[in-house]
Order: C-alpha cells, then structure tokens, then sequence
C-alpha cells in the first residue's frame, strides 16, 4: 500500500472542544442519580443540621459550625455515589465500546466525574446556603464567614473524588457500600480525636462544692474546654465540636486552620484525579491518551501529594493562639488575625445601670438586663457598686476570663457564657435556670469579694449575696438543684449558717440592709464580719 | 484497502484465539462465521482497536493502530457493536447514541442530525425518547446499531448484531447492512447463516483461529452439495466446510 492510498484523515476537531465535553457533561449531570438521593438529604438536613443550628444563638461562627454536619453525610453520600458510578463501566460491560472511542478513557471518566461532583457540590452550597439564609434573618451583627463553606467544598470534593477513583480502579459492586463504610469510619475518627469535652460548672463554691479556681476574679458560668488529644489527623479534620459563642464576636477567626484543611484535602482530591489518570491508562492502554496525559497525570500527583504534605505538616505545627485562644499556624498566621474586631456594643439603660452586650449577640441584651438591673439597683451607690455592666471576651491573652468589677468609675465585665446558657447545652437541655441565678449572682459576688478577692466568699459574703438575690426574687446557686458533690459535715453545717443569716439579712427592710452595707462594706468585703454578725 | 491483517495472532495465556490470519478487505459486507469459540470475537476486538495482537501486523484504514495518533484517527471512523451491548439505563435512546457521537469526536453541530438519522435507520423514533431501561432486549439491540452507526463510520464492526431481533427487523436491518456497505467496510460476525447469505458479498469462516474458507456466499452454498448436515443450502456448505477443517 503506498503512501497515496491512505485516505486522508477526517478533519479532526479541536482537541477537548468545548461545546461536546459540555454537552457530555450535561447528559451526565442530567442523568446522575443524586436528585434521587436529595428528598432523603433534605429531610436529614432538616432534623439534623436546621434543628441544631436553630438551638444555637445567630451567631455567625457558631451557627456556621453547623456546616460540618452537610461535610459529614455529602461526603459520605457524594463518595458513595462517584465510587458507584466510577464503577458503571465494569458493571455495566461498556468498558470494550467505550475503549472503542476515540476520546482517551481519563477524558471521559473526568466527564462522568465532573458531572457527580456538580451535583454533589451544588446540593452541599445550596443546603449551606438555607443555613446561612437562616442565620442572617436572626443575626444581629456581622457577615458569613466562608472558610467553613470553603473547607466543606473541598472536603465534599476530596470524598467525591476518592470514590470515583476506587470505584473506577476496583469496578465491583460492592465498592460504592464499601466506600460509604470507610468515609464515615474516617469522619467519626476524626471527629472523636477532635471532640472537645465541655464541662460547664457554675458559680462559686461555698463548701466545698464545684468552684473554679478565681485568681483573676470570680468565675461566672465558665465553660472549660479540655483538649482530649489534638493530633495532626484530628486538627484536619473538618468535624468539629461548635465554637465558642464569641468566636468572631471580639476577635476575628484566623483563617489559619482552615487554609491547612483546604490545602489537605484538595492536594488528597487533585493527586486522587491524577492516580485516576494513570489507572485509566493502565487498564486500557489503548486508551491512554497518549504521553502528554501521562505527563500530566503524574503532575498533578506530584502536586497534589505535594499539597497534601505540606498541608499535614502545617498542621502539625498548630499552637494555641496566645491572644485569642484559637488555633494559629505560624506560617500562615496574621498579627491582624489577633486584633480586636472594631464593634460599638449595644446597650440599654434603666436608670443609672446601663448594660452593654456585642452587637453580635444584642438579641441577648434584654434578657441579660432584665437580670442584672434588679440587682445593680440593691447595691446602687454602695462603695465599688458598678454603674455599668459590660460584656468582654471569654479569653483575653490567651486565659479564660472572669466576671469581676474593675475600673473607676466600677464597671462589672461579664462573658459571653450567657449566650451558651441560653444555647442548647451539650446533653441537649437548655440551661436556662442556671444562667438566671448564676448570672445576678455574678455581679454580686464580684461587688461582695471587692477587688482583690481570696480563694473565695466567705461565710457572711454568701449570706449576703444571698439575702439580695432572695430579695429580687432570684434563687442562689447553692440552692439550685444540681448534680452537686455531697457535702462534708462541717460544710453542711457551714450551709445552714449561711442560709440562716442570709433569711435574717433578707427580712430587713431594703432601706436598712442598704445602710448596714454603706456602713459595714469594707468590713464584709475584708472577711472581718462573719455569718453571725450579720443583722 | 480498509482492513490489512497479516499472519495475525492473538493468545490468552495458553489459549490461542487467533492462530495466524490473514484477511484484507475493502468496501461491502463481509461476513465472519464460525462456531462458538472460533476466535470471531477476538478477531472483530482486534479490528476494533481494543484487542492489540499478540503478534503480525494490522493497517486499518491506511493505518496503524499502535500508534496513538493513528489509532485516535482510527476510533474517529470505527462503529462497534460488541456482542454483549452494556448501556447506562438512566439514558434514553438519543442521549445514548448522542453520548457516544460525542465520544467519538464528532463536530458538535453534526451530532443533533446524525443522531435523529442513526435513530430513524434502526426505526427506533417512536422510543427516541424512552428510557433504555424500558426497552426490550431487541430494542437495545438496534440502540446498540445505532450508536455504532451514528459517526457514518468507514469501519463498521458488528457482532452478532441480529441477535435478539424480530424477523421483521431483521429483514429491515439486512437492508440497511447493505446500504452501508455501498461505501464503508462492514464487517458482520454472525451464528444466523440466512443473514450472510442475503446481506453480506464475501463471507469467511473461522475455526480454531483460523479461516478456513473465504469467498462468497454462493461459493460457500456449493460446497456444501452432497453434505446432509443442515437445513439450508447455505448451513450445509458451513458445515461441509467445518467439518473438513476438523477432519
């Protein structure tokens, strides 16, 4: 055959053109199974993800927390699926007509992927979107954060991605369930490392019973976070107990962790579509595509586990920020990441005691002022009786802060613990009792302890910080029912002492009581009255 | 000169599908028959560029499949029917024949036209919309025709192509194999003796990898004079043929 007998070769169109990858992108997205699978979704996402994020305060951070439930079941459901439909070529027997087209198998299997990754993506952005919607119809303050939008894409990506390259390397029908198994054994791994324990014990300790430490001050309603193990696998992990309620109240959120998460997942999810490149050629080399596509298979491997790498190991050297108490990466960290956020606080006055709350969580003001001001106006025009009530930061400086009166004139500072009170708490009961009393009984026991206060109040402090609680109708702590430790002998006995005094101070006229503490404060204040010296 | 194989042979471990054949073909039907495991399919495979053999040469379409370019250019011309037609049930019948028309390269603003045509050929209009999980086997069958035919290929691999058809489609799809084969090299392997005698004008005959017989049909009913297997002139020159391969 000579060379003139060849016939000629039909015009070839333009490599990847466009118009025909997009038209076979559409007839996958349009024949994918993932609209069947959305009705389940939606449901889920309503009992799990509106419902959880309806019971936190509309704080941006916290609410947006809620993101990482739609990670956990679209990544699961969306590996699941791509691993099915990597794997439609084995089932279904279309291997040999497809290996017959001219179109490289990488190229073809890139459509069948893009077309399960829109889906999946596309219902993860949209039920992310009704939580944010949801969020900015409640929130008072601030804007959505996109990080955990962004770390959620390109876990759903990573998890997509995994499953269709195993799906279409292992083409057997028990892939996609396999798949499933082993993202949600991955998740919930994860996840355990990173759960954060919360124990939040109230108020003070007046025998012996659940106080805090309070070299700073008294403690008010703190919440203790204990770090259960922090590895490098849990720090990437994009599931995550919600953050503190001022998280991006007071200080911004540095983006620190969730550039690592990013970097991570996507360099797993790009080396994965470069493997898939590699496998697709190894299994019909005749379908190969050529060298160029080897060439950049293995790039795109290179740089993915390149990615991936460096992302791990900037985990790896994750510490605590010493300003803001969340996670820095020295080498992504941002001074302005630790810097104060700009916010004029909303306040309310009645009478000469205004209460000022974050513009962020200023659909609490009401309530927190309807509590302190009954109290502020018992000890209204005592020595060190504060004149304002502030809410600051739950960390300054790395260290949990607590409520105390400091300042002149007195102002008393409280935390954000009284948004996580009225939060759902993590057994799933509201708190709501337990913030009403501790609350007042925070700014008392700050005004009672004076401003350098011992270990704790004495006796008669807590009979008198009782009687006025009694006398604005509030109930102290120590009688809230609660899983409280049993008390000694000499401490129950202490008790009855304290409860004795604080009925006798309580049923003195107001006028009388506010006397005898104009007269007596310093003397209260420096431990020199006891219980049986009260009136 | 659309198909060039010389002393072609194929081997699955120890099991030689393909034992040395040489076969050229050019324009028109040619018909591949032969008993189960005669080395038919690995043979249509081979044409198809998906099967490399294991040794001799294959041009097809003035080219060499092994290299990537060529074989590209190769695929762009080639329909293929496999024997066992695997399909997505979610797709219907257009979006199937279409999907593999964009498979194959074709110019976008050709696909729509070619599509409809490849459809209206196998009479499959009236279900161009359906489902193919609604579709009977014989249905399938002809989808299966027309995505093979969708790219007017110049190379039309078919195996077993009747298998599952109505006598009334399988009369209407005779036609059709010989107006393709007017300008295109259609290659048709075939148990159903009746479909190569009245569409296909050469014929060859396989057995243990090899061809045994070549020629046309007419030449392959003469041999069969005086041999009592089988019920057709054409089945006796088959089995007068098979059986002096094997003696």
């Amino acid at each position: 055959m000579s060379v003139l007998s060849v016939p000629p070769a039909r015009p070839a169109p333009p490599r990847l053109a466009p118009p025909g990858l997009v038209r076979a992108l559409w007839l996958e997205f349009k024949r994918s199974a993932m609209p069947y699978l959305l009705p389940p979704l939606a449901v889920y996402f309503y009992y799990d993800a509106i419902r959880t994020a309806d019971g936190y305060a509309p704080v941006w951070p916290l609410r947006t927390s809620v993101v990482s439930h739609l990670v956990f079941y679209f990544s699961v459901v969306g590996g699941g699926l791509a691993a099915w439909v990597g794997a439609r070529e084995g089932h279904r027997k279309t291997a040999d007509l497809l290996a017959t087209t001219p179109r490289a198998a990488w190229s073809r299997l890139s459509v069948a992927l893009a077309g399960t990754l829109c889906w999946v993506l596309l219902a993860f952005l949209s039920f992310a979107a009704v939580l944010y919607v949801q969020t900015a119809l409640q929130a008072t303050w601030g804007g959505p954060p996109l990080w955990p939008v962004s770390v959620g894409a390109a876990t759903v990506t990573m998890a997509t991605v995994t499953g269709f390259t195993c799906g279409a390397v292992f083409p057997g029908r028990f892939t996609a369930p396999l798949i499933v198994l082993g993202l949600t054994v991955l998740f919930e791994i994860g996840f355990r490392e990173s759960e954060l324990v919360r124990v939040s014990p109230a108020g003070r300790a007046p025998s012996g019973n659940h106080a805090l430490p309070s070299p700073g001050g008294v403690p008010l309603q703190v919440s203790v976070f204990h770090d259960l193990s922090y590895g490098t696998y849990a720090l990437l992990s994009p599931l995550h107990s919600p953050p503190a309620v001022d998280a991006g109240v007071y200080y911004r959120v540095a983006p620190d962790l969730s550039i690592v998460q990013v970097m991570f997942m996507g360099g797993i999810a790009v080396a994965l579509f470069g493997l898939l490149g590699l496998a697709a050629g190894l299994r019909a080399p005749g379908s190969a595509g050529g060298w160029p596509a080897r060439l950049v298979a293995v790039v795109l491997v290179a740089c993915g586990v390149a990615a991936s790498w460096t992302g791990f190991t900037l985990a790896g050297t994750a510490q605590r920020d010493a300003v803001t108490g969340g996670w820095e990466i020295p080498a992504l960290h941002s001074a302005a990441s630790d810097q104060p956020v700009a916010a004029t606080p909303d306040c309310t006055a009645a009478g000469s005691f205004q209460v000022c709350v974050a513009p962020a969580l200023s659909f609490d003001l009401r309530a927190v002022a309807a509590e302190l001001d009954p109290v502020a106006a018992e000890i209204a025009g005592l020595p060190g009786a504060p004149t304002r009530a502030e809410e600051v930061a739950t960390m300054n400086g790395g260290k949990t802060v607590m409520a105390r009166i400091s300042g002149n004139p007195p102002v008393f500072e409280f935390t954000t613990d009284h948004v996580d009170a009225v939060d759902t708490q993590p057994d799933g009961n509201s708190d709501l009792t337990g913030w009403r009393t501790g609350f007042p009984q925070g700014l008392l026991d700050a005004f009672l302890a004076g401003p350098s206060p011992a270990a704790g109040l004495t006796p008669a402090q807590q009979a008198v910080g009782d009687a006025l609680l009694a006398a604005v109708g509030a109930q102290p702590v120590a009688q809230v029912p609660g899983p409280l430790q049993p008390l000694s002998a000499s401490a129950a006995a202490q008790r009855t002492e304290v409860a004795a005094a604080a009925q006798r101070f309580e049923a003195l006229p107001a006028g009388t009581r506010h006397a005898w503490l104009a007269t007596h404060l310093a003397a209260l204040r420096s431990g020199k009255i006891t219980a049986a010296q009260l009136p | 000169m659309n198909v060039d194989m010389r002393d072609t042979h194929r081997s699955f471990g120890k099991n030689r599908a393909v034992a040395g054949v040489d076969l050229q073909l050019g324009t028109g039907v040619f018909g591949l028959l032969g008993p189960n495991g005669a080395g038919k399919t690995s043979l249509l495979r081979m044409l198809a560029t998906v099967l490399p053999p294991t040794s001799g040469e294959i041009r097809l379409l003035g080219r060499d499949p092994r290299g990537a370019a060529a074989r590209r250019e190769i695929r762009r011309r080639l329909g293929y029917l496999p024997q066992s037609l695997g399909y997505y049930p979610s797709f219907t019948v257009v979006e199937f024949i279409e999907y593999f028309a964009l498979l194959k390269e074709m110019p976008s603003s050709a696909i729509p036209g070619a599509v409809a045509a490849a459809v209206e050929r196998v009479d499959l209009g009236a279900k161009a919309r359906a489902k193919l999980r609604t579709l009977s086997g014989g249905m399938l069958r002809r989808v299966g025709i027309a995505q093979a035919i969708v790219n007017n290929p110049d190379l039309l691999l078919l195996d077993e192509p009747t298998a599952g058809l109505d006598p009334e489609q399988r009369v209407h799809f005779r036609g059709l194999l010989r107006s393709l084969g007017g300008n295109s090299t259609v290659v048709v392997s075939t148990h159903l003796v009746e479909d190569v005698g009245t569409a296909c004008s050469e014929v060859a005959l396989m057995s243990a990898g090899r061809i045994v017989f070549r020629g046309t049909p007419d030449e392959l009913t003469a041999r069969g004079a005086g041999h009592e297997v089988g019920d057709a002139p054409l089945e006796r020159g088959y089995s007068a043929v098979l059986a002096e391969a094997r003696s």
